[in-house]
């Protein structure tokens, strides 16, 4: 009490410097400002030079003002299952994404006849996208006079530890390249392919990188010799003009085509379809081919730009479900080998 | 509310701290208060100028471009075919002078022909077929005529579609050099970033604003005012000017937060050190200014305390020294007073002494002389043993000037007063005087013993036949105790009454002159409780008694 007296003076300032900070606090927090919303938000494992050509063009196309969150295919695939506010995926290969088709809305696209018939023919739920085939990139400087042409090739001791791989759990391609090589090499039977896995494995010599990324770029820069990568990096190196050839491997290629994927729960339904619409036309389809290095899934674009035509080369098919129900145990099953080969 | 008396010390210390440190406290708040509200202000309105000033530039400068666009297709009317190439250089130049750069011109027929180019070259994104429907020829022909802004593979671009009839008749398409457009986004000491509407930046002085996918980020992407991205804060201003086209500027207010907290850091410190050295140095001061007070406060209190020797020396200031010096000089006065005073009551009391002392009640003389000139008649002898005895009594009276005597010698004189009682009354009147050795040289007051004789014999008779007086004397510790009991009438209780009142006033306005008389000089005498007091019965005896201090005769040298 006498404290309180004896310095009233300052228990009445007190009040005084508090409202001062109040008043401050309260004039900064109310002139905080929202974010301007966009119209379509798409969530994307897609590189950025990919994006950016075809949302701009999107955009000004549309005027639909488009959010795109760069995220790895199976993080983006999460995204999209959890995430209300996110509309689109866009990419993401059919295989690993077929398994989730009740979570996807089916669009109206007339594209669709363009298409050709058998991207026609999947599931309303999916809508192909491109072609994202799996190839070989060589490093022009450091290949000498090895010939690499497909998988066999790749057992060649001279490039034992010289081969950039990227573990299958963690990449995408990778997968798609593992998938590659056990129909390629196994035949009608992927189990056969495991034998020519673990030599693979064993010519790695210990080398597993952790991204897709790495792959290309190490051949690019010369870290490795030769890396098993997709069709659209090695096009993008080649662009950049790096010292790379895309070899086509003679034992067969896969083409699966990645799709784009409208969530059920999305509430701006009309924008998703025009996204899907726009990128699926055939301006798009014919940018994508001539300019971005993948292959469009419509029959009318014959646009190659870099890349090799079709008919030269050797494409194989896969059992969908089987790769669909197989992948993580064939994932585990590298892993394994990998490690038996390297740790011995 | 019970509000205590503080100390004059401190209340002045008090006065110190309210009238040094609050005015110390409002300053400084208004202080922060002020080069807050001034400083933000001026972050805000410099922003808001440089967004301004960009955005009028920028407007300024794309309608040069848009003039020239609609000069060269005038000359195109006009010619009804491409002007020639010399006059489309001089709109071109005429047009780009005050940039010191062309830029790129280039005019394409509808089936994308190159009819005229600037440079001499042509990008890729004009000429190769999967850009006939894409980019920024795109967005020409889809605007039938009215002029369109694009970025095209990172480059900003003008373009226009010349009709005739409805019928396209040629594309214009101006490249806007990369330096006009960056000298005008780089120029700021905020950052800045030129976006069309969906937030494409066209040019930025920063990489802070972009998003990976060379959008200005989701978190800058907001209406003017004060923002947070990235968890700090930014003050943004956006401004959106024709031709979709949208100028951002932003502060970052981290820096100026950080220097606002150091000065509330540095203010509070000084004021904590203001705080500090105002306590400790009000602790000091009205030590000092309040010393001659205490000084003051002393003095009193010695004068209180019965000192009145103490001097009070006060310097501190004229006034304090002028009641120092009346201090003194009301003390030294009041000092010589009390003096005087003591010596007047001393006198007083000496010549009431004395007064009271000689009190030879007039009674017994009369009765005396009657019985002598009685018995010269009678008995001869008895006659002059009561002359000699009468004469002694007279002779102590007088010739003794001393106050206090031994008990031995007024005994004496006592032994004169009974044998003249003794011859009066005969047989009637029996006495025993019972007094130890051990007290014979204490002092009494002078004739103590005399007027208890006197007042047993005054109401003891009544009218008996017969009364026996005993005196005592002994002494309990330091004290000595008389008692005088006699057998006689005892004293009716009206006037025991009267007489016990009458001890304890300071004068006596009744006849009772004896008893009242010890009682009085023994309450001069002696400090303390000392004094007489009486008891009676009606019918059955009196008893006084005296109560005084045990002093010893000084041994005479």
């Amino acid at each position: 009490m006498d404290f309180l007296k004896r310095y009233k003076a300052i228990f009445i300032m007190l009040p005084v410097v508090a409202a001062f900070i109040c008043a401050v606090m309260l004039f900064f927090k109310l002139n905080f400002k929202p974010e301007r919303q966009p119209d379509l938000v798409v969530v994307s494992p897609h590189p950025t030079a990919f994006v950016i050509p075809l949302i701009n063009e999107f955009e000004n196309e549309t005027g639909i003002k488009t959010e795109v969150i760069s995220l790895g295919t199976s993080d983006a695939l999460k995204r999209i299952m959890n995430d209300k506010d996110v509309d689109v995926l866009w990419g993401g290969s059919i295989l690993t994404v077929s398994s989730y088709t009740d979570k996807f809305y089916a669009c109206e696209n007339p594209n669709r006849e363009h298409f050709e018939e058998r991207f026609e023919a999947v599931d309303d739920r999916i809508t192909c996208f491109t072609l994202v085939p799996s190839v070989i990139m060589i490093n022009t400087d450091l290949i000498g006079d090895i010939e690499v042409n497909g998988y066999e090739d790749l057992l060649n001791p001279e490039l034992k530890g010289r081969i950039a791989f990227a573990n299958p759990g963690k990449s995408s391609s990778s997968f798609e390249h593992l998938v590659n090589m056990l129909y390629a090499m196994g035949g009608e039977d992927p189990e056969k392919g495991f034998e020519y896995v673990g030599k693979f494995c064993e010519n790695l010599n210990g080398t597993l990188l952790s991204s897709s990324s790495a792959v290309y770029e190490g051949v690019a820069n010369g870290e490795f010799t030769v890396g098993l990568t997709f069709e659209e990096a090695a096009v993008t190196m080649l662009k950049s003009n790096k010292h790379i050839k895309i070899v086509y491997m003679e034992e067969g290629v896969v083409f699966t085509p990645d799709g784009i994927y409208v969530s059920l729960e999305s509430e701006r339904k009309n924008y998703a379809e025009e996204f899907v619409r726009f990128m699926t036309s055939e301006n798009a389809q014919r940018f994508i081919a001539a300019n971005l290095g993948r292959r469009s899934v419509r029959n009318d674009v014959t646009e190659l730009g870099l890349l090799a035509p079709l008919n030269e080369i050797n494409t194989i098919s896969v059992q969908k479900e089987n790769v669909i129900a197989s992948k993580d145990m064939w994932i585990a099953r590298f892993e394994r080998l990998f490690d038996e080969v390297n740790h011995e | 509310m019970n509000r205590e008396a503080v100390s004059f010390r401190e209340s002045i210390r008090r006065t110190f701290i309210r009238y040094s440190m609050v005015p110390v406290v409002v300053v400084a708040l208004l202080v922060l208060v002020i080069i807050g509200f001034s400083w933000t202000y001026s972050v805000t309105y410099r922003n808001a100028r440089e967004n301004r000033e960009t955005a009028g530039e920028l407007k300024r400068v794309t309608d040069v471009w848009y003039g020239m666009l609609a000069e060269v297709e005038w000359g195109f009317f006009k010619n009804g075919e491409v002007l020639s190439t010399n006059k489309t250089y001089n709109v071109l130049y005429d047009s780009c002078r005050e940039f010191g750069e062309t830029g790129n011109l280039v005019v394409l027929s509808p089936e994308f022909e190159v009819l005229f180019s600037s440079k001499g070259t042509v990008p890729y994104y004009l000429t190769e077929p999967q850009y006939y429907d894409w980019g920024i020829l795109h967005a020409v022909t889809k605007a039938y005529g009215r002029t369109v802004t694009s970025l095209a593979e990172g480059n900003l671009c003008i373009g226009k579609g010349v009709y005739s009839a409805g019928v396209l008749k040629c594309i214009m398409v101006y490249i806007i050099p990369d330096d006009v457009i960056l000298r005008l986004a780089g120029s700021g000491e905020r950052y800045l970033a030129i976006t069309d509407e969906n937030g494409r930046i066209y040019a930025s002085n920063n990489m802070i604003l972009h998003d990976t996918y060379g959008k200005i980020s989701k978190e800058f992407d907001k209406e003017t005012g004060y923002i947070k991205a990235a968890g700090k804060l930014y003050y943004l201003c956006r401004t959106e000017i024709d031709k979709g086209l949208v100028v951002y500027t932003v502060d970052d207010m981290t820096d100026y937060i950080r220097v606002i907290m150091l000065m509330i850091g540095v203010i509070v410190t000084v004021f904590a050190g203001i705080v500090f050295i105002t306590y400790k140095s009000t602790d000091a001061s009205s030590e000092k200014y309040t010393e001659d007070i205490r000084r003051i406060e002393a003095a009193f209190e010695s004068v209180s305390n019965g000192d009145f020797d103490v001097r009070l020396n006060t310097g501190s200031s004229k006034e304090f020294k002028t009641i120092g010096n009346d201090f003194n000089a009301m003390v030294k006065s009041l000092r010589e007073q009390i003096t005087e005073n003591k010596e007047l009551a001393t006198n007083v009391a000496f010549s009431q002494l004395k007064q009271l002392e000689s009190q030879l009640n007039p009674h017994f003389l009369f009765n005396t002389l009657d019985n002598i000139r009685f018995m010269a008649k009678i008995d001869v002898n008895a006659a002059e043993k009561m002359i000699v005895s009468l004469s002694g009594i007279l002779r102590y009276t007088i010739r003794d000037t001393r106050e206090e005597v031994t008990l031995r010698e007024d005994l004496n004189n006592l032994q004169f007063y009974l044998n003249i009682l003794q011859i009066r009354f005969n047989k009637r009147f029996k006495y025993r005087i019972d007094v130890g050795e051990d007290i014979m040289d204490c002092l009494i007051p002078k004739l103590l013993l005399q007027p208890l004789l006197e007042n047993a014999i005054k109401y003891g008779f009544g009218d008996r036949e017969k009364l026996s007086v005993v005196i005592r004397g002994y002494q309990i510790t330091d004290r000595l105790v008389f008692v005088c009991e006699d057998d006689g009438a005892g004293i009716e209780p009206g006037r025991l009454k009267e007489i016990r009142e009458t001890l304890g006033k300071d004068t006596n306005d009744t006849a009772h002159y004896g008893l009242y008389n010890i009682h009085r000089r023994i309450k001069l005498m002696y400090k303390g409780d000392y004094g007489l007091d009486i008891e009676a019965r009606e019918g059955g005896g009196t008893l006084v008694r005296i109560v005084l201090p045990r002093t010893l005769k000084k041994p005479e040298n």
